[in-house]
């Protein structure tokens, strides 16, 4: 049977109103940070508090990638993702057909595999145009 | 602080040299430097040298073919910003007074490398780099957000690498000296859109070098001295700090730092050398330069201004995208031009009676921060 991994550890995580991104918030200075990690890269606090960033982003801008990396096949797309308060996410972008979705469509977050390491399937985050999201739901 | 001189310069051929070994590549611009310097290589007192792959003591692997050992030699690595931060160090050390004279050496080798035949790969462990992110790719987002934010389109990214390959056919150095038109680039294979095959530096191999030296090593030479106004090497903020995509902070940084130390504005300026890994990219320089204000990059470029012939001449040599870039040695080379320009010796692509030239560079794409490195030098005669 396949298992099913994060591509690392406190990346995202399923909660009753769907996945979620996790981020830190400095209770210094406040600011917030993905991926978490262990200091505010801003003040140097350690003080920091686990944050969900949510679901729901705004796409930046987005590219069709033509040549293979080591993460997309050709024809894939990747772009940036802003999501509340203003967090700029680099991920894989589902595309609607062969066309890339404009610079602002509101974009929903969806955990899918990455890829799959022998018999384990790797998980990460990648966004989808919200509407699509919602009606494959 | 003393003042610091460009003694002497020298560049290997830039192509694909897969026979050639790091040696051979650095010997060739080691060498070339120290007979423009008019010194003898036993002079030297101490040398500075990068290579982003791979291997170790490359400037000692360099400098014992030219009979040069024993002296201080220090080996540096900061991306496609390396060998500017090799010049700067040795720029460092000669203005503190440690040593008079020395040389700082660039030299890459991409056909024999590890990642010969690949992109330029992320860290393993780079999240961004798990999800696909590659240099086209972060190049290509910032192209998009040109077309968005500046209402740049495709044509005048291609306008930007024919403008290079103009420059470039007048170069004998130029690893590819063919002229091409804008239906070429654009209708060359899409990289990741709106980035064609065409508007992408290629792979190559080669060296570059500068001989430095104080006032009074300067004096001992019949080499005309360009003396090196401003230098100056920062590291990249985070991205939760950068507005956009389309300035690359520390770029806009490390030019205002090196502005204010040479006492001169970007409107002095007579021909810049700069990072043109992608086409595209070229515009961002444009205002994190203070070539014009914000927003008006595509305006100038449409003007002709950055061409030679124009107001102020962007990457004479055929930059990255024509002369090719062999990631270390390019930090030292665009400093080679540069001083070639001002010695008034660029033959076809001189830029007449040119006094002040800026060297840019820039290096690394880390998850997290908006880049890794820039360094910008200014040079005067």
């Amino acid at each position: 049977m396949t298992e099913a991994v994060p591509l690392r550890p406190d990346l995202f995580r399923e909660t009753p109103e769907g996945p979620t991104l996790l981020a830190v918030r400095c209770k210094s200075c406040g600011q917030v940070v993905f991926p978490v990690r262990d200091l505010c890269l801003a003040c140097r606090s350690g003080e920091l508090t686990m944050i969900e960033l949510g679901s729901d982003g705004e796409l930046l801008c987005a590219t069709t990638v033509h040549m293979p990396t080591q993460a997309t096949r050709p024809g894939d797309a990747v772009g940036y993702v802003i999501m509340p308060p203003g967090v700029r996410v680099f991920t894989q972008i589902d595309k609607r057909g062969d066309a890339l979705p404009e610079p602002g469509t509101r974009m929903k977050l969806r955990i899918a595999p990455l890829r799959t390491d022998g018999d384990t399937e790797v998980l990460a985050y990648r966004f989808a145009p919200a509407e699509e999201v919602t009606a494959d739901a | 602080m003393r003042d610091v001189f460009v003694l002497g310069v020298g560049q290997s051929d830039f192509g694909k040299f897969p026979e050639c070994s790091i040696a051979e590549l650095g010997r060739q611009a080691a060498q070339a430097a120290i007979a423009d310097a008019g010194i003898d290589a036993g002079e030297l007192q101490a040398a500075f040298a990068s290579r982003v792959y791979e291997g170790m003591i490359t400037g000692q692997t360099v400098l014992k073919d030219l009979g040069v050992a024993r002296i201080e030699v220090v080996n540096v690595e900061n991306a496609c910003a390396g060998g500017s931060t090799a010049v700067r160090s040795l720029y460092k050390d000669i203005a503190a007074g440690y040593v008079d004279v020395g040389i700082a050496i660039g030299v890459e080798s991409m056909t024999t490398s590890p990642i010969a035949g690949k992109l330029i790969p992320p860290a393993r462990d780079d999240l961004d780099g798990q999800l696909g992110m590659t240099m086209p790719v972060w190049f290509a987002l910032q192209a998009q957000r040109l077309m968005q934010t500046h209402g740049a389109k495709p044509e005048d990214f291609a306008r930007i690498s024919v403008k290079a390959h103009d420059h470039g056919a007048l170069n004998e150095r130029a690893q590819y000296r063919k002229r091409l038109t804008v239906e070429e680039v654009l209708g060359s294979r899409m990289i990741a859109d709106p980035i064609t095959l065409l508007q992408c530096c290629p792979n190559t191999d080669g060296a570059a070098a500068v001989v430095l030296g104080s006032a009074e090593a300067a004096a001992r030479t019949d080499a005309v001295a360009v003396r090196i106004a401003a230098s100056t090497l920062v590291s990249g903020d985070f991205t939760f700090r950068t507005a956009d995509l389309t300035t690359l902070e520390l770029g806009a940084r490390a030019a205002a730092m090196a502005y204010e130390q040479a006492g001169i504005g970007p409107e002095d300026l007579d021909v810049i050398e700069l990072h043109d890994a992608f086409a595209s990219e070229e515009l961002v320089h444009y205002e994190d330069l203070g070539l014009c204000p914000r927003g008006e990059a595509v305006g100038l470029l449409r003007s002709g201004a950055t061409a030679l012939g124009g107001r102020i001449p962007v990457n004479p040599s055929g930059g990255l995208l024509s002369l090719g870039h062999p990631l270390a040695a390019s930090g030292v080379r665009v400093i080679c031009e540069i001083t070639d320009q001002l010695r008034g010796r660029c033959g076809d692509r001189q830029v007449p009676g040119a006094k002040v030239g800026l060297a840019q560079m820039l290096g690394g794409v880390v998850n997290g921060l908006d880049a890794g490195a820039a360094s910008v030098h200014i040079l005067t005669v």
